[in-house]
């Protein structure tokens, strides 16, 4: 016997509301990011961290000192997996699963994140390529800023629906819309 | 409303994304005397102004800070990560 | 009825009628007023009814701190109570309703309170109901609620939408008159991030209200000019309707922002109002001043009210407060009213000036009396007269108004916030702004300036040094001139001695000068306790018109100054602030976040009913057609994993990665039992002991290979061990290497359970799962059939032969479907956490029910868990200490009802047979019950004295809560297979 297994994503059913027009101030669900925990060891701390910076087709996210998340819209997690394993001295956690992506984008993205975050989104304070962990909605994610009116959240699978419902809440204001991309 | 704690690792963080652990005391050495172990399980000084307290930055970067402040006040006057303070005082 | 709407002037649109209704009758207004404005230029003074004597009040001010005109507006569930009518922005279509009145504001049965008034004095309350005590409850409290008191609630859930938001800034700007606007235009034009909040629908502060010419131009085209400057700026953030409420620890402030309460029909897509918390870098208190009342005998009649308050209608509304004006002053301020009015065509009869000289300027026409005092006035609904005193003699003069200036306060209270406390200044005679550092500054006249130049002139210098601190370029600012503005200057007068009547010092309380008297007479003279006694300075409006009346009463009661007496305590909020506001968008369903697990869908399609766990909804028992009760379907689910199989998502367990060669050791630490020689690809069982010796959480660590392992937590625990482990890595051993990461999101996990389990998964899985290749406690990667990369566990939490699966979270609900169809022949169900409670009571196993903070392993059988031969581990040194070891400690039992029938609930106590119930007797207390399909009855885990001693013995399960005692028999805590066969068959 052979299983057939079909992937879900957690907003599957949060997003089959939705039309197919996209407002200015959007988000775009990512279906199948890739998505990894990179934990550098002991006295490896800096070679990890000069290691990664050259990884083609990734964007690294600073989670914490000596951690960082690995997130992937184009590479699989299976090569990543390969690129990240040959890093002396790091532990890479496989987390596609256990996290999502959400790229918001608009105009008001700031105004609709300052509902959300505490810290200041400001490019002078929050420049583009800037990321932490920080709370969102009551809820623990990365966001990072990837343009200049464009940040990336990467929410814990579980918390993903209710944050996903309260972030819409806080774009109702400037009609944001969500729908599924594939990158 | 607010309070604001400036992590080393984050930046200026509110106080809802840490989580405060009390007096930053130092373990005793595992052979350390009963009445060492006793103080540091039971005895807090609880001083009214300025002592040091561990802080977790829970929903940041989850390093255990060692924050120094006046708890009257709420002046902060510093705020360092654990493992670098006790791993220089090993 | 007479029209007292002027000419021309003003910033109302009289392009723009707007029709709205008060107390079921309509009027007119205009874009622009306030409610309080376009009732008095309709004629109607009469607004409400005082708190305690239901007197006839009309508005004192025009502004934030009106204790009188309070009132409800809007209808059904949006009906606002205490909505201060001079703050209330009209709207077409507002509907207002005055309050604290019955049945009519014109005619009030609750008047009588104020015949009674000379026996409703201070403490009147205290006095009075003092006994029967229970009557408190019953009788007085809600027959003096009802008698005395504010608007009601709508009580009805709000329908409108409410946002909290962060800012940032380098400078915020709280209040924009002449100070606010200056401070802003010179920060902006240097280029830092200046936010400009104000309380009014429009900017500009007193400068709205203002006669003098400022650069050449009105006060008002000033302001125009100002504004549009500010607005093109992109570093400015312009905040009308935005009250800075209060000013908290690290410069973060506190403000609300009406955003849809002008609005007739508010949109869905727009908050009511959204709270904001202000990061600032530096902050400006240009909150301007108050202008306080003076107090004598009728002061609080329909038709007196400030000076300022008066100028304020005359001149941005174009309302006359009447048609014949009088005006009592200490100051420059009455003075400026009678020209503004008389400017404005309103007749001015008479000045009566407390002091005996001024080079005060008095307007042609208009009588003057100095050295003189209004002692009382007269009528009802409004005044026809007051009686006017002087050497001596008194005399009775016709108005219909009274404007009264008893001088000026700057309004400090934001910088009082945070325990600093206002200083008294002999020469302003008023409470200065205290020094509270240079990140936070008063500028204008909440900083003392007198004057409108004083005050630009103020603004721009504080705001330039403030943006040259924060390292922005000085920007030259020139300052306006001002031409026509007046001198402020006053002479104070707390009191008018000699009054008839009542003369109120807080309007808002019906606090009188007698009050206050009796309060020093009766010893409650701390400034504080005669608040708490007299009520002065409490409820909407916190006393900001009456508390420096109030403090310079009592100064002279005492006979000291004002510096003695001190101020009471200055809280946030400045003004009321909405529960909805605070709350923002966290209520209902949203109050907290919710945590799903990937197999939540699959759960629900097959007939789960979810039970909150913390922030997790888990499933908590799957009901099948036919089922009626809870009960049948989590006695069906246990019995068919006894007997067959069944699948429970336990996905909610935290599940933490541990990596580095420093792991082994740092387990070994953490746990109270072995866990260095813990083989590759074995699970095992541990326990997590706090420095106190007591159990911290249990679960199970599993050995990946040789530097990596996964540890699983409880639900419940599984941020607390995260932060634990966190703890233990960081501060006590930052030398060993080890690293963690919580994967609990990645894996959706599933206990598959029953005789049957085995030949289920091994239809999911391709390795081979034999007991010799994977016998119980094995751990390891498996591949499932079709290639899905998964982990495999052997471990049990319900005695049975069990696996759990763990699988990457989007597969979860694809494998927990294929799973459900390889078992459908085997007769498997779905279980859950119902069931997962019962099948882990009948087999002993402990849950947060007995690890419950104050129980040791040795309390629970884990005794021999503990490896006290390792030199260190948390916990260690506590757990030998006498009290850890005793002998009578409360151990871990079984309970079985002598009776089958008879039931009992955790929670209960054990009691010996024919003992009294007192805790002296207590043998201990039951912490798990279920109903055993199994057994056929109830069972219970409880911990009792000395309990493993106990077997056998005939004990009394004593429920004081719920009544009720029941015979058990005390047994061991196995009631199903003790000798472990099931589990690892």
């Amino acid at each position: 016997m052979s299983l057939t297994l079909y992937h879900r994503h957690v907003l599957e059913d949060y997003l089959a509301g939705f039309g197919e027009k996209a407002n200015p101030n959007h988000i775009a669900v990512i279906r199948r990011p890739a998505i990894f925990s990179i934990l550098a060891h002991r006295a490896h701390e800096a070679a990890v961290e000069d290691a990664l910076k050259p990884v083609e087709g990734v964007h690294l996210r600073y989670c914490a000192p000596d951690e960082w998340l690995v997130v992937s819209t184009t590479l699989g997690a299976a090569v990543i997996e390969n690129r990240l394993g040959e890093i002396a001295g790091a532990s890479i956690v496989d987390q596609s699963d256990g996290r999502a992506l959400l790229r918001i984008h608009g105009p008001n993205v700031r105004k609709i994140l300052a509902k959300c975050v505490a810290v200041d989104l400001h490019a002078d304070a929050f420049a583009i390529g800037t990321s932490a962990n920080m709370l969102c909605c009551h809820v623990s994610v990365n966001l990072a800023r990837t343009g200049a009116d464009t940040f990336e959240i990467v929410v814990p699978r579980s918390f993903c629906g209710s944050l996903f419902e309260d972030v819409m809440e806080m774009g109702r204001e400037f009609a944001l819309t969500a729908a599924f991309a594939d990158s | 409303m607010a309070s604001l704690i400036t992590c080393p690792h984050c930046g200026t963080r509110p106080k809802e994304e840490f989580s405060i652990r009390g007096a930053a005391l130092k373990r005793p050495d595992p052979a350390a005397s009963e009445k060492d172990w006793h103080a540091y399980v039971y005895l807090r000084e609880n001083p009214k102004g300025r002592y040091q307290e561990y802080w977790h930055h829970a929903a940041g970067c989850r390093r255990w800070l060692i924050v120094e402040r006046d708890n009257v006040t709420h002046d902060v006057f510093a705020v360092s990560d654990a493992a670098a303070v006790r791993g220089a005082s090993e | 009825m007479t029209s007292y709407r002027l000419g021309s002037a003003g910033t109302v649109n009289r392009g723009q009628p707007l029709t709205f209704t008060f107390d079921g009758k309509s009027y007119k207004g205009f874009d622009g007023d306030t409610l309080a404005s376009a009732l008095l230029a309709n004629d109607q003074m009469l607004m409400g009814r005082s708190f305690k004597y239901h007197r006839p009040r009309g508005p004192v001010t025009a502004g934030s701190s009106e204790p009188n005109a309070l009132m409800t507006i809007g209808t059904g569930a949006r009906a606002e109570p205490n909505v201060r009518a001079t703050v209330a922005e009209l709207y077409n279509g507002l509907t207002a309703v005055s309050q604290n009145r019955w049945p009519s504001l014109s005619t009030d049965i609750g008047a009588i309170n104020g015949l009674l008034s000379p026996m409703l004095g201070a403490g009147f309350y205290y006095k009075t109901f003092m006994w029967p005590a229970a009557l408190w409850e019953k009788l007085y409290e809600p027959v003096i609620r009802r008698a005395a008191g504010l608007g009601k609630l709508a009580m009805q859930a709000d329908p409108d939408r409410y946002e909290k938001s962060w800012a940032h800034c380098d400078l915020l700007v709280i209040g924009s008159g002449p100070a606010g606007l200056m401070a802003a235009l010179a920060a902006g034009r240097a280029g830092a991030r200046v936010m400009l909040a104000d309380e009014g629908f429009l900017l500009g502060g007193s400068l709205l209200s203002e006669s003098a010419s400022v650069g050449g131009v009105s006060a008002l085209d000033f302001v125009k000019a100002a504004i549009e400057e500010l607005a093109s700026l992109p570093n400015v953030t312009l905040m009308p309707r935005t009250t800075v409420f209060g000013w908290y620890d690290d410069m973060v402030f506190g403000a609300v922002e009406r955003v849809q309460k002008h609005v007739a029909v508010p949109s869905p897509d727009l908050p009511m109002e959204r709270l904001w918390r202000i990061v600032a870098k530096r902050a400006i208190l240009a909150s301007g001043s108050e202008e306080r009342p003076l107090v004598f005998g009728g002061n609080d009649k329909p038709g007196v009210m400030t000076a300022s308050a008066m100028r304020t209608y005359a001149n941005r509304y174009g309302v006359a407060a009447g048609g014949k004006v009088a005006v009592f002053t200490n100051g420059g301020s009455g003075y400026r009213t009678a020209s503004d009015l008389i400017a404005a065509g309103v007749d001015v009869t008479t000045i009566i000036d407390a002091r005996a000289q001024s080079a005060d300027a008095v307007p042609e026409g208009v009588r003057m009396i100095r050295g003189g005092a209004v002692v009382d006035t007269k009528g009802r609904k409004r005044i026809d007269a007051l009686i006017a005193e002087r050497s001596g003699f008194q005399e009775e003069i016709a108005c219909d108004a009274l404007a009264m200036s008893g001088g000026w306060s700057p309004i400090v209270h934001l910088m009082c916030q945070r325990g600093a406390k206002p200083v008294w200044s002999d020469e302003a005679q008023a409470f200065l702004a205290p020094d509270v550092g240079s990140a936070f500054v008063a500028a204008g006249s909440a900083a003392g300036a007198q004057t409108i130049s004083a005050s630009l002139r103020d603004g721009a210098a504080k705001a330039a040094a403030l943006a040259r601190e924060l390292g922005f370029a000085a920007y030259e600012m020139n300052i306006p001139e001002v031409e026509g503005e007046y001198d402020p200057a006053f002479a104070p007068v707390w009191y008018v001695p000699g009054a008839k009547g009542k003369a109120f010092v807080d309007l808002q309380n019906d606090v009188a000068v007698s009050d206050l008297g009796l309060a020093q007479r009766e010893g409650f003279g701390h400034i504080e306790h005669t608040k708490r006694y007299t009520t002065a300075g409490m409820a909407t409006d916190q006393g900001k018109l009456g508390n420096v009346n109030t403090i310079g009463i009592v100064a002279g009661m005492r006979g000291v100054s004002p510096a003695q007496i001190g101020t009471t305590t200055f809280r946030p909020f400045y003004t009321p602030v909405s529960f909805g506001a605070l709350a923002g968008t966290s209520r209902g369903e949203h109050a907290a976040p919710t945590r799903t697990s990937p197999l939540h869908d699959w759960a629900k399609k097959n007939g789960a009913t979810f039970v909150e766990a913390g922030l997790w909804h888990r499933s908590s028992w799957f009901a099948r057609a036919g089922e009626r009760t809870w009960r049948e379907s989590v006695d069906r689910e246990v019995q068919t994993v006894r007997s067959n199989a069944g699948l429970c998502d336990v996905s909610t367990l935290g599940k933490i990665e541990i990596f580095g060669t420093g792991a082994a050791e740092f387990l070994n630490r953490v746990y109270c039992n072995n866990f260095l020689k813990l083989p590759v690809g074995k699970a095992r069982y541990g326990l997590m002991l706090r420095e106190d010796g007591m159990i911290l959480d249990d679960g199970t660590t599993s050995r990946l290979s040789e530097n990596h392992y996964v540890m699983t937590t409880t639900t419940a625990y599984a941020g607390e061990v995260m932060a634990h482990l966190e703890f233990a890595a960081q501060t006590f051993w930052p030398e060993l290497d080890v690293r963690f990461v919580s994967v609990t999101d990645q894996w959706a996990q599933m206990s598959l359970a029953g005789p049957k389990a085995r030949t289920i998964m091994s239809r999911v899985v391709e390795d081979d799962i034999s007991d010799a290749a994977f016998p119980y406690l094995g751990a390891r990667a498996v591949t499932l059939r079709g290639g899905l990369k998964a982990r495999l566990f052997r471990i049990s939490f319900s005695g049975e032969l069990a696996y759990e699966l763990a699988v990457p979270s989007g597969y979860g609900e694809a494998v927990a479907d294929a799973i459900m169809e390889a078992g459908r022949d085997e007769g498997i169900c779905a279980y859950g956490v119902e069931a997962l409670n019962v099948l882990r009571i009948e087999k002993g196993f402990v849950t947060h029910s007995e690890i419950d903070g104050r129980t040791t392993p040795d309390d629970l059988g884990f005794g021999r868990m503990m490896a006290m031969q390792k030199p260190d581990f948390i916990g260690k040194r506590q757990s030998s200490r006498f009290g850890l070891t005793a002998a009578d400690r409360l151990q871990l039992v079984g309970l079985r009802p002598l009776e089958k029938l008879e039931e009992f609930s955790a929670g209960a106590h054990l009691l010996k047979e024919d003992a009294t119930p007192a805790m002296a007797n207590d043998q201990g207390w039951v912490s798990s019950v279920c109903q055993s399909p199994t057994l056929g009855h109830t069972i219970g885990l409880a911990l009792m004295k000395s309990g493993r001693e106990r077997y056998g013995e005939t004990i009394v399960v004593w429920d004081g809560l719920r009544g009720g005692q029941v015979l058990a028999q005390v047994c061991p805590p196995v009631f199903v297979d003790p000798e472990n066969r099931k589990l690892q068959g």
